[in-house]
């Protein structure tokens, strides 16, 4: 702030005594004590022009003094320019005296601390608007909904008299899920399903679930109405995060026998032959602990285990134990694969233990087409090992009537120990309604061989309608 | 008529007054080299923070006022000045390097963020994307010479090499704008995308808002032009010989810019609608792969052979070997907000400014260990380096 008290002569007559905040106006001030300067001592003949001169510098002045009234106004109430205050993190350097230092010194340690500063910036009223509702949605619990209804008929091909032949068959899905950030990278986590109807597995009687959605939920096959607890973990990560644990009643499949593109009843293929390798023997979720180790660098490590029969009274009776290395690399520049190898082993009835092993894989092999694959055998108490393998390919990016449209084409052949076998064919055309809402169509064929019993084969058509928020 | 002895005497004077203006110059050099230097932009302590590459010394600061809340700097090709946008003053900023001192306050529009300068260091073009225009600055008069409107949200500039014209990219709309340079004109708009069919089922996705195009990334030659587009997940081929789109790629979900490698040889695309990577190969204009990376991601570097993506909110810096093109870990600044990142020339080192603990990250590309520079300023939002090949911001 400046102020002027300069003697003046008595006919110039411009505020000196007023403060000048407003850079133009003291320029212009100052431009007009010179000319005023000059032009007194060149002459003094000259006072009227002068003095005209000088009404209307003061009334440009009384004009800026307004504009700069006015512009302070809009500041305060169009924008918020109070100076901000928050609380940041700061490391300092503590000597032995306890004499705090910006920088290391000699005899000095590194001491983490808080300080309050406060700063000029000026934010608008809908950015502190939103600021305050996304710390607001930060600290609650986190809910989601997916829904979905699947609609089936069922058409045998092959063989004579099966229950559900010219049937359909309808199934209401609904996940609520719930996401509480508890502490730094430490999360809870609980889903709870609701089925409600039937699905064609329930009568056709294959290897293998046909409608993923029942995938290890189902406790019998004639009619639904549950609502089970699906999962409800801890997560915390550890080591730069490189580290995660979850523990609590897990599905370990979502953490193990990973696809990028046959992993998903809700948004890729439907049977669960083309969702989960079967090889894994999981009937049912459980209690359990699962800890990936990802370095970020392609190579992933897992280990978990999960009760794998909820009848039993105590873990070590039914303890499912699983470990995983995946890789991840772009072979011969081809596209990205991912490439994951699995070894199980659970409790039996008898007091031994069962183990399976498996393979999956998905690559790239253009932008839009990826290819995958899935194989696994198992023990069983029979003798011959189970053996499963899968594959089929999902094309996406383009491909489709519309960019955000999915399809995909597979194939599953599960092999039991006694003999019986399963083939399955699938093909799925999942369209992007909206950014929460997709329409799948899917088109299923499978063919059952039981062992000294008739071959029976069905199409299946279906749809799905996939609601996510 | 002058009197030789006045004539004298002013000569004197004129003499005098040179040897005291040289002499006082002299004095006040601080930066010899603006190679030498990093530009901090430090939003909240309204300042621009100069620190020296080699002793990683704040060697000056020059304060721009109260509220003023810079956003990008931006050296000139000769290293004279470095300018910054004010977005809560509404005024562009000039600053003489060599002596550190604010040399000129200009009225732009409003909310100047992003800016560039002409090939030949003559204009300087401020984006004012919440007043839907670009002020023209002519870097011999220090003044604003031309308001180019019509814009919507223009959020970063691109100039041709040879400085004919300068791509527009806009937030607010699935067009990029191209401008005259001789006259300051928009010439044309060039569509990037449209909406899917199915975009009148999902009125909550498209009129909600828009995320459209947020930079025009340039081929090394100058030849194309990559615009990635946010609600389109695409990246638009543009071939500037003729202004006309050549190719639309998709790529991840939301992608927010498409940042080229030094080489020329990649586009990559952070996706942060569903966090992965994209990476286009240039030659065929085709993505080659896809990688997972983390939220939020604001920007992307490269050094030694790797890809830097900087994810904000995580304080992880994401690496990808460029070679192999997989995954390479990540580098954990710490449980900070880190923001943009400039390269050194040497393609040796990032600097990269961390908001919430005033300061700047060095990040040696090939070794990864980082070293920690504090009190640049408050709420470092943005670093640049002169001739870097990752001068950015958000």
């Amino acid at each position: 702030m400046i102020r002027i008290a300069k003697a003046r002569p008595s006919w110039c007559h411009l505020p000196f005594n007023q403060p000048l905040g407003f850079g133009l106006q003291r320029s212009l001030l100052i431009a007009a004590l010179v000319t005023c300067s000059s032009q007194a001592l060149a002459a003094g003949d000259d006072r009227e022009a002068l003095l005209k001169r000088i009404v209307e510098l003061e009334a440009k002045i009384s004009r800026m003094d307004s504009i700069e009234r006015r512009l302070r106004e809009l500041e305060t109430t169009a924008v918020l320019s109070d100076p901000e205050t928050y609380v940041s993190k700061v490391e300092i350097f503590v000597d032995d005296d306890g004499v705090e230092h910006p920088t290391k010194q000699p005899g000095s340690h590194s001491v983490v601390t808080y300080q309050r500063e406060r700063v000029y910036r000026r934010q608008t009223i809908n950015e502190k608007i939103e600021d305050a509702l996304s710390g607001d949605a930060s600290s609650r619990v986190q809910v989601g909904v997916d829904a979905a209804i699947t609609m089936q008929y069922a058409n045998q091909q092959d063989g004579d008299g099966g229950d559900a032949d010219g049937e359909f068959y309808q199934l209401a899905s609904m996940d609520l899920y719930f996401t509480a950030e508890l502490a730094k990278n430490t999360i809870f986590y609980a889903d709870i399903v609701g089925l409600s109807g039937t699905t064609p597995g329930s009568e056709i009687g294959g290897l293998t679930d046909i409608n993923g959605y029942t995938a290890r939920l189902r406790e019998n096959d004639d009619q639904l109405n549950d609502l089970s607890l699906r999962e409800a973990w801890l997560q915390t990560q550890l080591f730069d995060q490189q580290l995660s644990l979850t523990i609590g009643r897990i599905d370990l499949t979502s953490f193990f026998d990973g696809n990028a593109v046959a992993n998903d009843e809700t948004s890729q293929f439907l049977s669960d032959a083309l969702v989960n390798n079967p090889m894994l023997g999981l009937s049912e979720n459980g209690a359990g602990m699962a800890g990936v180790y990802d370095p970020k660098n392609g190579f992933t490590v897992k280990l978990g285990y999960q009760q794998s029969d909820s009848t039993a009274t105590n873990l070590s009776d039914s303890l499912f134990q699983m470990a995983e290395v995946g890789y991840q690399f772009n072979p011969f520049g081809t596209g990205v694969g991912n490439y994951r190898a699995w070894y199980r082993s659970n409790n039996n009835d008898n007091g031994g233990s069962l183990s399976g092993y498996g393979l999956s894989l998905d690559q790239k092999v253009s932008a839009g087409i990826t290819v995958f694959g899935r194989y696994g055998e198992a023990e069983t108490l029979a003798g011959d090992d189970d053996e499963f393998f899968s594959g089929g390919v999902q094309f996406s990016d383009g491909f489709g009537f519309n960019p955000n449209d999915v399809w995909g084409l597979g194939f599953a052949n599960t092999v039991l120990g006694n003999d019986d076998e399963e083939t399955l064919f699938e093909g799925y055309y999942t369209m992007s309604l909206a950014e929460r809402l997709a329409l799948s169509f899917h088109l299923t064929y499978i063919e059952e061989e039981p062992d000294g019993a008739d071959d029976f084969s069905y199409l299946v058509p279906g749809f799905r309608l996939q609601a996510s928020y | 008529m002058f009197s030789n002895k006045r004539f004298v005497r002013q000569l004197q004077a004129v003499f005098i007054g040179l040897l005291a203006t040289v002499s006082l110059n002299a004095q006040e050099i601080k930066i010899a080299d603006p190679a030498s230097v990093v530009v901090i932009v430090n939003r909240d302590s309204n300042d621009i923070s100069f620190m020296d590459i080699k002793s990683h010394k704040i060697v000056g600061k020059v304060f721009l006022g109260n509220n003023v809340n810079p956003h990008m700097a931006m050296m000139s090709s000769d290293g004279r000045w470095v300018v910054t946008g004010g977005t809560r003053a509404n005024k562009a900023y000039i600053i003489d390097v060599a002596t550190l001192t604010l040399k000129k306050e200009i009225a732009v529009g409003f909310a100047p963020e992003h800016l560039a300068f002409s090939p030949d260091g003559r204009y300087y073009y401020q984006g004012n994307p919440d007043g839907d225009s670009i002020s023209v600055i002519d870097m011999v008069s220090m003044s604003v010479i031309k308001t180019i409107e019509g814009l919507a949200e223009p959020l970063n500039i691109t100039f041709t090499p040879d400085g004919s014209k300068a791509y527009v990219a806009n937030y607010g709309s699935h067009w990029v704008g191209v401008i005259d340079v001789s006259r300051h004109e928009l010439l044309k708009k060039i569509h990037v995308g449209s909406a899917p069919a199915l975009a009148a089922l999902d009125p909550e996705r498209y009129l909600g808002g828009i995320k459209g195009v947020s930079n025009v990334s340039i081929s090394n030659d100058g030849r194309y032009l990559y615009a990635a587009d946010g609600d389109l997940g695409i990246v638009t081929v543009i071939d500037s010989r003729e202004d006309k789109v050549i190719k639309k790629i998709q790529v991840g979900a939301d992608p927010w810019r498409a940042y080229m490698s030094h080489d020329g040889r990649y586009a990559v695309t952070a996706n942060n609608g569903d966090e992965t990577i994209s990476i286009i190969d240039t030659q065929v204009n085709e993505v080659v792969a896809t990688l997972e990376a983390g939220p939020e991601m604001m920007g992307i570097n490269f050094a030694a052979d790797k890809a830097f993506v900087i994810s904000s909110t995580t304080g992880f810096l994401y690496v990808y070997d460029m070679k192999s093109l997989k995954a390479a870990g990540r580098i954990k600044i710490g449980h900070v907000q880190i923001e943009t990142s400039t390269t050194d020339t040497a393609d040796a080192k990032l600097y990269l400014a961390s908001s919430t603990d005033n300061s700047v990250y060095i990040i040696d590309a090939k070794t990864e260990k980082v070293e920690r520079v504090a009190n640049v300023g408050l709420y470092p939002w943005g670093t640049h380096i002169l001739d870097s090949k990752d001068n950015y911001c958000h």
